[in-house]
């Protein structure tokens, strides 16, 4: 159970991320940094409220208003050349 | 020169069609943005029975939101994913893998996302989310798998299984995931047979039946039926539910090829020495649904907690505004209800913008009367994904007001 993979873009494992909680005593916030834990592909799509759970359970912080890993830009995987090129909708 | 647009909105399920069609029938410039190849959103996969007998049929449902929106000339735009929206001055530019649009308002309406209810084994191709069977058995007509089981039981798993075994696909169970720190109520016998009372009116089938005998029984009626759950579990038209049993590990080398299932404790511990392998070559998911509002996340509009509505909400108001003068939000994004409730927040929404867009008050009685539409659909509402749904609405309110008050000082 332990070796199972909670995010499946950067492989996070249940254990991964109880030890990081456990060893470094931190906030949810520093675990996600630590190990990447919804840091890839999908942006946490899938893996958000999992990485939640845990992290509510191993650092005891119960579920605030904001919400609790930041969302950033850009939401959806996007190609490099779409972020990085200047294309604007000219109709 | 970039195109102003008057809104924008984001997601062309029901809650985005219906905005689209009131804001098209006061003439305003809109455009529809859905990054699927069909209009529609999740409304496209549903198919139930309702308590009358009639049938909902997404689809069918689907092509009157959109006749009406063609009748109405809206641009609708498929396969365009946003992936960011900023607010500058009182423009908002929307980003997009097609290029950014401008707008004098957005309506963000993406409805809601799946959580995961990860067990061990459930990164194996074959292993998949109920939602993602409901897409592919109704909307791309793939057959799933061979012989499948479907890990967790709650109003959405049941509606899908069925959907499924109308479709011919051969399901072996139903039953709860392992108990984990992330899968939490969803393995909790207990819990999961309060949910099921919840679901008693959605007749007319066996689940049903058997779960209306306890809708309204007290909760020590309600524990003893899990005390005493069948062993071969309660057969919902021909297929066996047990929440007295979990699913523990799928198994595979390449791809699922079985699950361990167990028997477990009214708490949903597993019980040592009952486990059993089943041979399945597919699995699906169901952790339930939580609203899906990464954009207006990245807006900055306030979020609250409400378990009610299935996780963090943006705060707005009934008339479906949000902190941000100009974005609006409808549909599953402000909580996980049915698509019919999605569908009349939409019209609010789409009124309260063609008031703000046009400054025209004459709007408001079209405001007030969605609004009364909207609780009139939720008090009927067929599948009601929480019991306290009103509460966590009246939160929600309550927090906008307050918002409000405090931005005023």
């Amino acid at each position: 159970m332990d070796d199972m993979i909670v995010c499946r873009c950067e492989e996070v494992s249940l254990k991964n991320l109880v030890d990081t909680a456990e060893k470094y005593n931190c906030s949810a916030r520093e675990v996600k940094l630590r190990t990447r834990a919804g840091m890839g592909y999908c942006g946490g799509r899938t893996c958000r409220p999992a990485v939640d759970a845990v992290l509510e359970n191993a650092t005891g912080e119960k579920p605030r208003n904001d919400v609790p890993l930041k969302v950033q830009p850009p939401v959806r995987p996007m190609a490099l050349s779409v972020l990085g090129g200047n294309d604007r909708d000219d109709e | 020169m970039i195109l102003m647009h008057d809104v924008v909105i984001i997601g062309s399920g029901p809650a985005g069609l219906s905005a689209a069609i009131a804001c098209r029938e006061n003439d305003l410039d809109v455009v529809v943005l859905d990054e699927f190849p069909k209009a529609g959103g999740r409304l496209l996969g549903q198919l139930h029975q309702e308590p009358t007998g009639e049938w909902w049929n997404g689809v069918k449902e689907t092509e009157k939101l959109l006749e009406r929106a063609n009748m109405l000339d809206t641009d609708i735009r498929l396969e365009v994913s946003v992936y960011h929206v900023e607010k500058v001055d009182d423009t908002f530019n929307i980003f997009t893998n097609k290029g950014t649009l401008e707008a004098k308002n957005i309506l963000i309406a993406t409805g809601a996302a799946e959580s995961a209810a990860p067990i061990p084994g459930w990164t194996l191709p074959g292993v998949m989310s109920i939602g993602a069977a409901q897409v592919m058995t109704n909307v791309h007509r793939v057959k799933v798998g061979e012989k499948g089981i479907v890990v967790g039981v709650n109003v959405l798993s049941a509606a899908i299984a069925r959907e499924m075994q109308l479709a011919g696909i051969d399901l072996h169970s139903m039953a709860l995931p392992a108990a984990n720190v992330i899968t939490g109520d969803g393995s909790n016998p207990i819990k999961v047979m309060d949910g099921l009372a919840r679901i008693a009116h959605l007749a007319p089938s066996k689940f049903i039946q058997f779960g209306s005998r306890f809708a309204r029984a007290s909760a020590f009626v309600r524990n003893t039926a899990v005390k005493f759950f069948p062993p071969g579990g309660v057969k919902m038209w021909g297929m066996p539910v047990h929440i007295r049993k979990a699913v523990t590990a799928i198994h595979g080398e390449e791809k699922v090829e079985s699950v361990t299932i167990c028997k477990v404790t009214t708490d949903g511990d597993p019980i040592p020495g009952t486990e059993e392998e089943v041979e399945v070559d597919f699995v699906c998911i169901a952790g339930g649904l939580y609203p899906l509002a990464e954009l207006a996340a990245v807006m900055g509009v306030p979020f609250k907690y409400i378990e009610e509505l299935g996780g963090h909400v943006p705060v707005h108001n009934e008339q479906m505004e949000t902190d941000v003068e100009g974005l609006y939000v409808a549909g599953n994004i402000t909580g996980i209800e049915s698509a019919k409730v999605a569908g009349a927040q939409g019209t609010v929404a789409g009124y309260s913008i063609a008031k703000h867009a046009l400054q025209d008050h004459s709007l408001e009685e079209n405001i007030t009367n969605a609004m009364e539409q909207v609780k009139t659909v939720r008090a009927n509402a067929s599948i009601q994904f929480h019991p306290k749904i009103d509460q966590g609405r009246a939160r929600v309110a309550q927090a906008f007001e307050v918002n409000a008050i405090n931005s005023d000082k």
